[in-house]
C-alpha cells in the first residue's frame, strides 16, 4: 500500500513574495495532487471603486490592485472609461502610454527571472539580475516621478510629458540594458548547472496549455500563440516593431526565454517610441459623465487583464470588474505541479510569475 | 553571553510578511535587499523563519484572513524585536482605507515601532527605517539584558506585601 504525505507551502513562505498557500499531496518525492489557496489578500477593491470613489478616481485606486503591473491596471480602466465618455486618444499619448507599458513589462519579467533564480537556488544570478533591473526603475523614476506605482496614467491622456533629456536617457540606459540581456541570454542558454534546474522541470505541454486557459508567457512558452497586443486594435503595436515570441517545450527554461526575448523586444520597441513620438497635447479634457457598458482587454506581464466597466451616467460607477490573468492561470499552474518533484516546486512557482494581489483584489 | 549579544548586534535578520499589500512595497524591498541599495550590509538578511528573526517586516493594510498569521508570526518572533509597518497602507490603511475586508493598518493588531510613508515605499526610505529599526532594536535588547536582583534587597515586610499587594489580606488576618 502507497502511503501519500501532505507538505504545506505558505501562507508565508521565504520563497513566497505574496500569501499563498499549496497543500502538496506527495508520493516520496512526486506530487501527485495540489491544492491552492490564493484568497489571503483579497481587500475588496471592486465594491469600494462603486462605493466609495468617483469614476475619475477610480485610475489610481486601480492601479493598486498590483504593484508590478500596475500601470496595466491604471490603463485598462482608463481606456474602458474613455470609450465609455467616446474620447479617443490622440497618437502622441497612445505612444505615450504604450512606452509605460513596456518598460513596465520589462521590469515585471526581469524580477520574475531573478525570483525563480533565487527559489532555484542561484542567489548571485538573483543579485545579478535585480541590478540589472535598477536601469528601468531609473527610467521610470525620471519619466513618471516614482519606481513602482507610477500613476503615470489619468483619463484624458498622461501626467507627464517625455522630454529631450529623458529621450537621451532612454537610449542610454537600453543600450546599456541590451548588453545585459545578451549576456544572460547567454548564460541561460549555456550554463550547465542552470539547464540542470530548468530544462523539463515544470513542463507544461500544448494541449494542456489549450485545455486549462493558460495565458501570457506561460501559455506562448508552450507554444500557445496568444497575445492580446495583436489580439486588440487599441495600440498601434505593429507600427513599433512588436514580434510575437513562441517557444515550445514549455518548461521552466522556455519561460525564461520567452521572458529574456520579449524584454529584447520591448527594448526595441521603447527606442521606436522614443525616436518616432508623434506631436500633440498630452492630457486632453474629456466631458460627460460614462453612461453605458465597455470591456478593455490589455496585455499585462503575465496575460491578458480584462476590464469591464458599467456606469448609469451618474459621478459613481455601476460595476467594475477585473479579471486578471494568474487567475485564468491557475487551473494550468496546478496542472504542472503535478508529478514534478517538491524539490523544485518553488522554482516551477516562481517561473509562473504569479501575482496573488492581482487574484485576489 | 556577550559574545553572543556582539553578533545578534551585527546581524538582525528580517522577516517579510505580506498582508494584504499591492505587491509594490515588496519589491522595493527586494530592490532594498539587492545590490543598487544593498541593505545586507547591515549584517540584514531576509528570512523565512520568525523564530530566527528580529526585525519584523510588514506590508499592507491587513486583510480579514491574513490577521492571524500576522498575530502568529508576531507572537513568535523572540524579544526583542522590532516591528516596522512598510508604505502608507500599512500605517493607516491609505487607498483601502475603510474597504470591507480590510482592518486599517497594522497598529490595529501588533505594536508598530517604526513607520515608513509612500506609496510604494522607495528602497531609501525603508533603508532609512532599517536604521532606525537597529537602534531601537540595541535599546530593546539592552533593556532585556539589564541584571535585578531576585533576593537579598534590603526590604521591610510591610514594604514587600504592599508592594505585592498583599497588605490588606494580612491587615484583616
Amino acid at each position: 500500500m502507497k502511503k501519500t504525505i501532505q507538505i504545506p507551502l505558505g501562507s508565508q513562505h521565504i520563497s513566497l513574495l505574496e500569501p499563498i498557500r499549496f497543500k502538496f499531496e506527495c508520493e516520496n518525492e512526486k506530487i501527485i495532487g495540489v491544492d491552492a489557496d490564493v484568497g489571503f489578500v483579497h481587500r475588496g477593491v471592486e465594491l469600494a471603486c462603486t462605493r466609495s470613489f468617483e469614476f475619475k478616481q477610480v485610475g489610481y485606486v486601480v492601479a493598486r490592485v498590483c504593484g508590478l503591473c500596475a500601470i496595466t491596471h491604471s490603463l485598462s480602466y482608463t481606456l474602458a472609461a474613455e470609450k465609455l465618455l467616446g474620447y479617443e486618444a490622440n497618437d502622441r499619448i497612445k505612444y505615450l502610454r504604450m512606452l509605460m507599458v513596456e518598460l513596465d513589462r520589462i521590469h515585471s519579467h526581469m524580477l520574475c527571472l531573478a525570483h525563480t533564480a533565487e527559489n532555484a537556488g542561484f542567489e548571485a544570478l538573483f543579485m545579478q539580475i535585480m541590478a540589472d533591473r535598477e536601469l528601468v526603475m531609473d527610467l521610470q523614476e525620471a519619466i513618471s516621478g516614482n519606481r513602482v506605482q507610477f500613476d503615470f496614467i489619468a483619463i484624458g491622456g498622461v501626467n507627464r510629458d517625455l522630454t529631450p533629456e529623458l529621450t537621451a536617457l532612454i537610449h542610454k540606459n537600453l543600450t546599456l540594458l541590451s548588453e545585459k540581456i545578451d549576456a544572460l541570454i547567454g548564460l541561460f542558454n549555456n550554463n550547465w548547472s542552470l539547464s540542470l534546474k530548468y530544462k523539463g522541470v515544470g513542463v507544461l505541454r500544448l494541449e494542456d496549455a489549450y485545455t486549462y486557459n493558460a495565458l501570457g508567457p506561460l501559455a506562448r512558452a508552450a507554444g500557445l500563440a496568444t497575445d492580446v497586443r495583436v489580439e486588440t486594435s487599441d495600440f498601434p503595436y505593429e507600427d513599433i516593431g512588436y514580434t510575437m515570441i513562441l517557444e515550445s517545450t514549455g518548461d521552466i527554461h522556455a519561460r525564461n526565454f520567452v521572458r529574456l526575448r520579449e524584454i529584447v523586444n520591448s527594448i526595441a520597441m521603447c527606442r521606436n517610441i522614443a525616436d518616432n513620438l508623434p506631436a500633440g497635447e498630452i492630457l486632453e479634457k474629456t466631458k460627460g459623465k460614462p453612461k453605458g457598458e465597455a470591456v478593455v482587454r490589455v496585455e499585462a506581464p503575465r496575460g491578458e487583464l480584462f476590464y469591464l466597466v458599467r456606469g448609469n451616467g451618474g459621478n459613481m460607477l455601476e460595476r467594475v470588474r477585473i479579471k486578471t490573468p494568474t487567475f485564468s492561470g491557475i487551473p494550468a499552474m496546478m496542472e504542472v505541479f503535478k508529478s514534478s518533484e517538491y524539490a523544485d516546486a518553488p522554482a516551477i512557482l516562481a517561473s509562473f510569475d504569479p501575482c496573488m494581489s492581482c487574484t485576489a483584489k | 553571553m556577550k559574545f553572543f549579544t556582539s553578533f545578534r548586534k551585527k546581524s538582525p535578520w528580517i522577516l517579510h510578511y505580506n498582508a494584504g499589500s499591492c505587491n509594490g512595497c515588496d519589491i522595493e524591498i527586494l530592490a532594498a535587499l539587492g545590490p543598487k541599495f544593498d541593505l545586507e550590509r547591515f549584517g540584514v538578511i531576509n528570512t523565512g523563519n520568525p523564530k530566527q528573526s528580529d526585525i519584523f517586516l510588514v506590508t499592507g493594510p491587513v486583510t480579514y484572513r491574513s490577521r492571524e498569521r500576522l498575530v502568529e508570526l508576531y507572537s513568535q518572533i523572540p524579544e526583542p524585536k522590532v516591528v516596522i509597518a512598510v508604505g502608507s497602507c500599512t500605517t493607516t490603511g491609505g487607498v483601502f482605507r475603510g474597504m470591507y475586508n480590510v482592518e486599517d493598518g497594522i497598529d490595529q493588531y501588533i505594536p508598530v515601532d517604526v513607520y515608513v510613508p509612500g506609496c510604494a515605499s522607495t528602497p531609501q526610505l525603508i533603508i532609512d527605517a532599517i536604521v532606525k529599526a537597529l537602534e531601537i532594536l540595541e535599546n530593546k535588547s539592552k533593556e532585556i539584558e539589564k541584571p535585578f536582583k531576585l533576593f537579598g534587597s534590603v526590604e521591610t515586610i510591610g514594604n514587600k506585601l504592599s508592594r505585592l499587594n498583599m497588605a490588606k489580606r494580612v491587615k484583616h488576618d
